[in-house]
């Protein structure tokens, strides 16, 4: 009764290849597309050496499970699950560790998934729903006999506990994947009510959430036609390497009809405006038109706030230089690839 | 009435926005207009989207007619869009609706206003811009409501394209009526209302400030009532008499003039004098209230004051038979005990609440016998052309609402229509004017030998 993972040869390939030093261990994510019925696994990427500055840290507990670095797993985590396009999400994650560890291992995934989802969920400004699947997969793989444990936890419930999980290996399993690509014109304004950081977060976050919603709520037409229900997202095209779709967004201009206006002193307040690119993609197993409107809509309003935070982030570090004028950001540090190359099929 | 077939009604709510930096200053003035101004380039603009409502039925009215349907074109005729609607399920009243075939005005074709964000208009990159000045943040929802009369066969696109008009146009009155009354920070919401004039003029749409009441807006309707030649003797544009669309249900659950579903008699050589504009039927046991027995010169005088209220002369609501005996003995007509008791009324207290409650005088007219009532024909066929409000009717033992006569000069015969406030039942149309609750009746209807005292409301002169 558990899950099915259907994962492409590609990672298997990356798995198997992965170099460990004796005794140590080694994680990394697990990312692709969750659909009720089954999951599809299409990248895995290695946790990346981190650079200590000053004295490397002494080790601290008794084993190298112990050492994992949570907070730079989790920040990995959060940072590719930024660049991945719409439609693709931080599925899981592995861990391979040598034979003496193994049976520890669960209990350091068990950590790793719940801390890893908790991260990268923050701040996130759509809600789940119903049909969204909430369970994380963790591999684990013996670097000595290179044999895979999968089990599933449900990270919605802190107390679930591992069910297992099937992991098969496949062909194909990330080609053919349609995809949906738009581009949105966003035009936010935000006032400040106050100046504390805690409330400028707070109005950032409920000026975001209101401009969420109405992307969510938004009717979208996939290639002319409305992507209500549950019939078939149509190509319109014999299969190819992959069918390219496009994307009408129409919003619904519902505010609250009140009868009056709403006027607040505000000690300043944020526009954000432009065009985003947004793209996402859809399995190739029979998806529902509604899926691939829900993937898009989410892959906007992910692209809009992961923008946000980093104009944020940039303005905290350059906070003090410009007081009571206008200042115009604009992103100009991009984010270096951690991409497997065989991403390049999809992209 | 209308002579046109069809009615497109398009509403949408889009939000006012702008920063004032000093709301007293002189540049907030023009603050808020440039923020009208890009409101009306937003609709002017490509990404306006029309969408019909209970349908699939997506236009793009800037973008030389786009629709997501292959088969309306902007060279359609409007009435085509009828088949992509999906109608309601219908309810019992929905479908004794249909079976009226009698009356079908204008079929309304309601639309929603929306804006497409997937077709930018440039390629700018994302930015943040920060403003750190303390400024005055005004956001106001101005409710659009815009309204076109068409016949069949009127292009789908010029249709369109008269909408988006209205929308512009619209806009425009609402900045000014925003502009009018804005004192300092303090903004009011701009609403439209919709108006049937008389030809040529049509319906039009005026556009009123929320909070302020049909009193204080004299003036503006006295160059209104100029501007459209409407006489300066009866309301057309208070907010009472706003056009009802005929899709839209009453929220209080009242029967509006059960009278138009009735054919009048075939009299040769007679004339139909009816009451003017719109009522509601009240009756016993409505409200809770069982008046069963002494109640019908209550709910007489209850259909009266919705009248007054619907045409726009009084804002107060219809009152409840306690304030009715409360008004009696505020007069000096009656003992406090009166109120609460299952007392009757008659003629005379109904024109004292008139007056008292709603500043409405009324004649009184006298009938020694029943059977007189027959030659009144033309007191009666006067009233309802010059004044054409209902008539309360009480003698033996029984009041009635009279809403018009059927008349001939010549002859002298003569037909009532009579709304009978004793029917118990519940708001349902077929069984009121099958069993003639509503309905026409001949002389022989009155109590021959009794006599009768009838109330005849007067319109006061205002606008």
């Amino acid at each position: 009764m558990g899950r099915s993972y259907f994962v492409d040869e590609a990672v298997e390939e990356y798995l198997v290849g992965i170099q460990t030093a004796p005794g140590s261990c080694v994680t990394g994510l697990l990312a692709g597309q969750s659909s009720p019925q089954r999951d599809f696994v299409v990248l895995a990427v290695q946790t990346p050496h981190r650079e200590s500055e000053g004295q490397p840290k002494a080790s601290r507990g008794v084993s190298p499970l112990d050492d994992i670095d949570v907070e730079w797993v989790t920040e990995h985590a959060k940072q590719v699950s930024r660049m991945l396009p719409g439609g693709l999400s931080i599925l899981g994650l592995f861990l391979v560790t040598p034979p003496e560890l193994s049976k520890d291992a669960q209990n350091a995934l068990k950590r790793l998934i719940f801390a890893m989802d908790k991260y990268i969920t923050k701040g996130r400004l759509w809600e789940l729903s119903e049909e969204d699947v909430t369970d994380q997969v963790t591999l684990h793989i013996c670097s000595k006999t290179k044999k895979t444990v999968c089990k599933t936890f449900d990270v919605k419930d802190p107390k679930s506990s591992a069910k297992p999980a099937d992991w098969k290996y496949q062909t194909g399993v990330s080609s053919s994947w349609p995809m949906l690509s738009c581009s949105v014109e966003v035009d936010v304004q935000i006032p400040m009510t106050g100046s504390s950081s805690d409330i400028t977060d707070k109005c950032m976050k409920d000026g975001l959430r209101r401009w969420a919603k109405q992307i969510e709520a938004a009717c979208c037409l996939i290639n002319g036609r409305h992507a209500l229900d549950d019939s078939e997202l149509v190509s319109g095209q014999v299969k190819t390497s992959f069918c390219h779709s496009s994307v009408i967004l129409i919003l619904h201009l519902k505010l609250d009809e009140r009868s009056s206006a709403l006027v607040q002193l505000c000690s300043g307040s944020v526009k954000v405006r432009g065009v985003v690119h947004c793209r996402a993609y859809i399995h190739n197993n029979k998806p529902k038109a509604r899926h691939a409107a829900q993937a898009i809509k989410r892959d906007i309003i992910n692209t809009v706030c992961s923008r946000v935070e980093m104009f944020l982030e940039d303005l905290l570090i350059n906070e003090g230089s410009h007081k009571g004028t206008v200042v115009h950001h604009v992103l100009r540090v991009l984010l270096e690839g951690i991409v497997h190359p065989k991403m390049k099929n999809l992209s | 009435m209308l002579q046109c077939d069809f009615i497109f009604r398009l509403k949408g709510i889009l939000e006012f926005a702008c920063q004032l930096d000093n709301p007293n200053g002189v540049q907030s003035q023009s603050t808020i207009s440039k923020s009208f101004q890009d409101l009306r380039s937003k609709v002017t603009s490509k990404n306006i989207v029309f969408t019909v409502c209970n349908s699939p039925v997506l236009i793009w009215p800037n973008t030389g007619f786009q629709s997501s349907v292959e088969s309306l074109t902007e060279a359609s005729a409007c009435g085509d869009i009828l088949q992509w609607i999906e109608s309601d399920d219908g309810g019992s009243k929905k479908s004794s609706k249909k079976k009226d075939k009698k009356k079908s005005g204008p079929t309304v074709v309601n639309m929603k206003l929306l804006f497409e964000v997937t077709e930018p208009a440039g390629n700018t990159a994302p930015s943040l811009i920060r403003v750190s000045t303390q400024q005055h943040c005004v956001k106001m929802p101005l409710p659009l409501d815009c309204a076109l009369s068409v016949t069949t066969d009127e292009r789908l696109e010029t249709v369109c394209t008269g909408l988006v008009e209205a929308l512009n146009k619209q806009l425009a009155d609402m900045e000014e009526v925003v502009l009018q009354y804005r004192k300092g920070s303090s903004f009011l919401v701009p609403q439209p209302f919709h108006f049937q004039l008389p030809e040529p003029a049509g319906l039009i749409t005026v556009v009123y400030p929320a909070g302020v009441p049909d009193s204080q807006l004299q003036a503006v309707r006295e160059d209104l009532h100029r501007k459209f030649e409407l006489p300066c003797d009866r309301p057309y544009l208070r907010r009472a008499n706003a056009f009802h669309f005929p899709d839209a249900a009453y929220k209080d659950g009242y029967l509006r003039n059960p009278h138009i579903h009735l054919n009048p008699p075939n009299i040769e050589d007679a004339k139909l004098y009816l009451v003017q504009g719109v009522y509601s039927y009240h009756h016993y046991m409505q409200d809770h209230v069982d008046d069963n027995g002494w109640g019908c010169a209550y709910r007489s005088l209850q259909t009266i004051c919705s009248w007054f209220q619907q045409q726009g002369y009084v804002e107060t609501a219809v009152p409840t038979h306690t304030q009715i005996q409360q008004a009696l003995v505020d007069v000096g007509d009656k003992e406090p005990r009166f109120v609460g008791s299952r007392q009757w009324i008659g003629s005379i207290e109904v024109q004292a609440v008139l007056n008292q409650l709603l500043g409405v005088t009324s004649k009184i007219m006298f009938v020694s016998q029943g059977s007189e009532l027959a030659t009144k024909g033309r007191e009666l066929a006067n009233h309802f052309q010059t004044e054409g409000t209902p008539v309360m009717i009480g003698g033996g033992v029984l009041a009635h609402t009279i809403l018009g006569v059927v008349w001939s000069e010549n002859t002298g015969q003569i037909r009532f229509l009579i709304l009978d406030p004793h029917y118990t039942g519940g708001e349902d149309l077929q069984t009121i004017t099958d069993k003639g609750w509503c309905g026409w009746k001949g002389p022989e209807f009155w109590d021959q030998n009794a006599y009768y005292n009838l109330c005849l409301p007067q319109r006061p002169k205002t606008i």
